[in-house]
């Protein structure tokens, strides 16, 4: 291995530079060897932060959310200066994401009976349906971009299904989503002047449109349910009371921002580097496609390699202790996802892509309070469609690198392009 | 030991039931319910594991003495 470009000290994890360059594994296993609890320096306007890189510290800081909590945003970008941040686009504390018990556990409930594995398993043949659609779209090409035409319409797909978005606005999801979450990323910033694209205002306001635009949205369809009522989630969250209250608009729009954006974003990039890992690996891939009841080991082996979600920040409550390192009342935690599924003393051969491992105890969902609400669909999700597709198109191969997003917050894949047979 | 599943938090993942079947038993109202109290300290490893791995941290474990 030649010397890292950067040092301990300097090593600035809030620059999506080194994500978009595919270099984030190298950098999180020097962390994990030489400094697993790392101070982040401050960098143009935001607050420093620990970088946490070991399996067991993130368990530690989810187990205890009250200790660690979420209600001051769970990005690692924080600005020093807290009156940068605009009141009407900024979540802390307004939805579930970035909320902390109890009033999480309260909310929480009003949805996770529609999550469950129970709930989740009884929509498989529906979620068969759309994916069998998906691919009558691209049955008679030769090549196409597998995130476009594939990968993120199945998610988007069931998700605005169960919010009750009607379909001819799902290319708008589709977009608004990708300007809140890859607002780093210069090909989702067409709203802003061309000189600001790339900087970190030009994502901001990026970020603060797609933001705007789906509370807008949402506030209609909440008039429309309120007005009509409905069967769908959006209808069952109108109606949901909490301590005896209802939820106020702004609680209902956060609400559907989050389940929105949550549910297509990041199991469209478990799909797209799912068949990108298993092209890269074609022994592994063989394996699967001779012998497909190997795909739910498979799924959560593509799930700990993927790490969509690549990071949560945390701020503690009080001062403690994690791996001899003091963290101080009111610092900043980050936990990376994709160190912990690669700790080598969890996960023996960490950096074997291996469809049958087992145990697999892999955090690509988080744990604890804030495990992933969406983990059922995303892992049916995976299911179905690896299923779908090598049953139909068993010689699909991926040509070329992926196109990745600009980002350190989702691994995400903007394009793939693959030859179908 | 005693073991205990927190109604409020659990959403029926089914981890617990896989790391211990004698133990816990996730029903068709998709929590966990704990089958056997005090649970005998032959079970202690798949409690540990269910302990451990419960997506929602939703397992609590007691000893005798406590």
């Amino acid at each position: 291995m030649t010397a890292p470009a950067w040092t301990l000290e300097d090593l600035n994890l809030n620059a999506p530079d080194h994500f978009e360059r595919g270099e984030a594994h190298e950098i999180l296993r020097y962390l994990r060897q030489h400094q697993p609890v790392h101070w982040n320096k401050e960098w143009q306007g935001r607050v420093g932060f620990w970088n946490i890189t070991k399996y067991d510290d993130v368990m530690f800081i989810s187990r205890n959310p009250e200790l660690f909590i979420s209600s001051k945003n769970i990005s690692s970008a924080y600005p020093i200066d807290e009156s940068e941040i605009d009141p009407e686009t900024d979540g802390q504390g307004k939805h579930l994401i970035t909320m902390d018990p109890p009033r999480h556990v309260r909310m929480r409930r009003l949805v996770n009976k529609g999550f469950t594995p129970r709930a989740v398993n009884a929509l498989e043949p529906h979620i068969r349906d759309i994916t069998n659609h998906i691919l009558d779209d691209i049955e008679h090409k030769e090549r196409t971009d597998f995130v476009l035409d594939v990968a993120s319409q199945l998610p988007l797909a069931v998700i605005c299904e169960m919010m009750g978005v009607p379909r001819k606005d799902w290319p708008l999801m589709f977009q608004l989503t990708n300007k809140v979450l890859g607002s780093s990323d210069p090909e989702y910033q067409d709203d802003i002047p061309a000189e600001m694209r790339g900087t970190l205002e030009g994502a901001r306001m990026t970020n603060k449109n797609g933001r705007l635009q789906m509370f807008e949205y949402f506030q209609q369809a909440i008039e429309e349910r309120r007005a009509n009522g409905g069967e769908d989630l959006l209808s069952t969250i109108v109606e949901s009371e909490v301590d005896g209250q209802e939820l106020t608009d702004e609680e209902i729009r956060w609400f559907a921002f989050l389940l929105i954006v949550a549910g297509n974003e990041t199991t469209r990039n478990a799909i797209s580097g799912g068949l990108h890992v298993l092209s890269e690996h074609p022994e592994q891939r063989k394996k699967l496609q001779d012998d497909m009841s190997l795909l739910p080991s498979a799924v959560e082996e593509i799930l700990r390699w993927v790490s969509p979600v690549m990071h949560m920040a945390r701020v503690a409550t009080d001062d403690v202790e994690i791996r001899g390192t003091r963290i101080k009342k009111g610092e900043r935690v980050v936990m990376w996802y994709p160190s912990v599924n690669r700790d080598e003393e969890v996960f023996p051969d960490p950096y074997t892509f291996d469809i049958t491992r087992e145990p697999n105890d892999h955090l690509a969902f988080g744990i604890g309070e804030h495990f992933c609400l969406g983990a059922g669909f995303a892992r049916l999700e995976l299911k179905v469609m690896f299923e779908e597709l090598f049953r139909r198109f068993p010689d699909v191969q991926v040509e070329g690198e992926p196109d990745r997003l600009r980002s350190n917050f989702i691994g995400g894949v903007k394009h793939l392009p693959v030859k179908l047979r | 030991m005693r073991v205990f599943v927190d109604p409020d938090l659990c959403e029926g993942h089914s981890k617990c039931e896989k790391s211990a079947p004698a133990v816990f038993e996730v029903r068709d109202d998709d929590l966990s319910y704990v089958l056997l109290d005090p649970v005998p300290e032959e079970h202690r490893e798949g409690v540990e594991r269910a302990v451990r791995v419960c997506p929602r941290g939703a397992i609590a474990m007691t000893e005798d003495n406590e």
